[in-house]
């Protein structure tokens, strides 16, 4: 039988869901600006110290950066200028930050995006083998394993990784990824911080717990033993319910927890990503910068849950008719 | 003696009866026994550390016996300075284990607060909470921390309570379902038909009786993650620093040996950290199984 989509609630509850994420992002926003206007320490000190100490220059270089007006004036000028999709000029390398954070991101969004496809590859078939309850000592003996692999410091997986690699395979000589250029990507480059953190990240014994008892919760329903008793598929009856909603549920929960996790891994491997230019950018009280990663990480953060709430409103259209994301 | 009505009524909680003992299985037993241990380890070299009843001195340099490999003496080893290492990872629990306690107690008290009053009051009430907790949630922990760390150059302590403030929605939300689950109950229903104050049901019925075994497990994974982020922060050399130890700066000091096959200077530490977190998660887990088993409808 098919059924149709309900294409407007749908549509109803994602267009709400898309403004209450705008709305926690203009918060977002304003919260840090206001954080980086109190916090002390000043952005001029990296101009003033080399260039001047003339305090005729000194106000003309805070004219030129827009820092000599009120903060709520300094924050509606960097908002006008978001909306045109110019999110300012660094204050230290004086080039747009809109590119730096492009270029950065791009490293950061594979590594935490490949990372959590690695962890989920890991974690969906343990879940799986330890839901379905026909070896106990088997899926302990899983589960465990999950455990004690997300219990395992990153740092020291990455180490570990790197010795294995280049002493014992002499695979390659070590650099960093940003050595790979042009179009000759030496894959591994990219593929060893991608397991590495997909592995010791520690949120797969986290994914496992919530699968298994969601996973076990649905093939107790009736539905399911329909299915079974008149020898239907029954992974064709659990999957939306089974899997595909705890997967999208933790995919959305544990985006942020990766990202937090790719800071460390980009100091092992060298890779040139966001952790790096976000400390970097603190320790120069670069505005524009801190606040265009701040945005850009909570962005990916907000389309991880939207894209959980569309995934949530088409497996089940109760959430989208009462109008509330479950 | 109406509370005592209640409670000799149908149910007062969703749980078993069956006490506790009687229902644990071995699995559960064996991870909570070795989660028991990791706690008692830890807890002990605290102890151990603020009593300085060290074996030897964790920052005196003796360069006579460097980089010594586990023997009689030197239970594990010597570092590249010839400082002991188990000293120096007993001492290194210090780092954690106040901070991290203030860290949870923060989290577990306005997460309690907030599920509470969001999830009975609803409404208006409810959304505000919802959004301020969103808003503590959009942004990742660590880029909170980091910025956080090179603004203000606070210590550990600091530190811990942002990690405590980023943990707060994880409790909330939490909380906030069981109270949403439990106000359409039978005994929350009575207990306001005879007239109960409002404070004794949130607190008494819902709280205590209900939400202990929540309230526990997020204590024990708290623990696990204040380890991970201390740990992480100290082995970027955000955290404690260099001659005072602790588990993560000490992994980062053992690097440069690694590539000369001496090993044991960063995963003497990397193992304690691994033994600690797995001991809180195995812990948590087996709480979890035992405290949040239902009865079977």
């Amino acid at each position: 039988m098919k059924y149709t989509i309900l294409w407007k609630p749908i549509l109803k509850l994602v267009l709400r869901e898309f403004f209450i994420a705008i709305l926690l992002l203009l918060s977002v926003s304003i919260l840090i600006f206001s954080i980086l206007k109190l916090a002390p320490g000043d952005p001029l000190h990296i101009f003033i110290n080399i260039q001047t100490q003339n305090p005729e220059e000194i106000a003309a270089i805070k004219r030129e950066f827009g820092l000599d007006r009120s903060i709520a004036v300094q924050y509606l000028s960097w908002l006008n200028n978001l909306i045109h999709g110019n999110f300012g000029n660094s204050f230290r390398t004086g080039r747009p930050v809109f590119g730096e954070l492009i270029k950065v991101g791009v490293n950061t969004l594979i590594l935490t995006i490949g990372s959590m496809i690695v962890t989920l590859l890991i974690a969906i078939p343990i879940a799986v083998i330890s839901s379905l309850r026909r070896c106990p000592f088997l899926s302990w003996g899983l589960t465990l394993f999950a455990y004690i692999l997300s219990s395992l410091p990153v740092f020291w997986l990455g180490y570990i990784a790197i010795y294995i690699f280049t002493k014992k395979f002499n695979l390659f000589p070590f650099l960093s990824a940003g050595a790979a250029s042009g179009f000759r990507i030496n894959w591994i480059y990219f593929l060893l911080p991608i397991i590495v953190l997909g592995i010791g990240n520690g949120s797969i014994s986290e994914i496992i717990r919530h699968m298994r008892a969601q996973l076990e919760r649905v093939l107790s329903e009736d539905y399911i033993k329909a299915a079974k008793a008149k020898g239907a598929s029954i992974w064709r009856h659990s999957f939306k319910e089974g899997i595909l909603i705890p997967v999208t549920t933790m995919i959305a929960a544990k985006i942020p927890f990766i990202l937090g996790g790719a800071v460390v891994v980009e100091q092992v491997f060298n890779w040139p990503g966001m952790g790096r230019l976000a400390w970097q950018a603190a320790l120069d009280r670069d505005y524009p910068v801190i606040m265009g990663i701040t945005i850009f990480a909570a962005v990916v953060v907000h389309l991880g849950r939207l894209s959980q709430t569309i995934v949530f409103a088409f497996v089940n259209p109760q959430t989208s008719e009462k109008g509330e994301a479950a | 003696m109406r509370t005592r009505y209640i409670q000799r009524g149908a149910e007062v909680s969703e749980f078993s009866q069956i006490p506790i003992w009687r229902r644990a299985n071995k699995k559960d037993l064996i991870q909570i026994g070795f989660g028991l241990f990791v706690v008692f380890f830890v807890l002990s070299s605290y102890i151990t550390a603020v009593l300085h009843l060290l074996p030897y001195d964790p920052l005196k340099i003796n360069l006579k016996e460097m980089m010594q490999s586990p023997d009689y003496r030197h239970i594990l080893g010597t570092d590249f300075m010839g400082r002991d290492i188990l000293s120096r990872i007993i001492v290194g629990s210090q780092a954690y284990f106040m901070p991290g306690l203030l860290s949870i107690i923060i989290a577990l008290f306005f997460g309690i607060m907030a599920g509470l009053v969001s999830g009975y009051n609803g409404g208006m009430t409810d959304s505000i909470i919802s959004y301020i907790l969103d808003l503590i949630d959009s942004i990742p922990k660590m880029v909170i921390i980091l910025l956080a760390i090179a603004f203000f150059r606070p210590g550990i302590y600091f530190i811990m309570l942002i990690v405590g403030i980023t943990n707060i929605p994880t409790v909330a939300s939490l909380i906030k379902s069981k109270v949403i689950f439990l106000k359409k109950r039978n005994f929350i229903e009575a207990g306001k038909a005879l007239g109960l104050k409002t404070r004794d049901i949130i607190f008494k019925h819902i709280l205590w009786y209900n939400c202990k075994a929540i309230v526990i497990i997020q204590a024990t994974l708290g623990m696990a993650e204040v380890i991970l982020i201390e740990t992480s922060l100290s082995y970027l050399g955000f955290g404690v620093q260099e001659p005072e130890p602790s588990w993560g700066n000490m992994v980062a000091a053992g690097k440069d040996y690694f590539f000369m096959g001496d090993f044991f200077l960063s995963t003497a530490p990397a193992a304690a950290i691994l033994i600690s977190i797995l001991g809180f998660y195995l812990l948590g887990d087996g709480l979890n199984n035992l405290l949040e088993w239902r009865r079977k409808r």
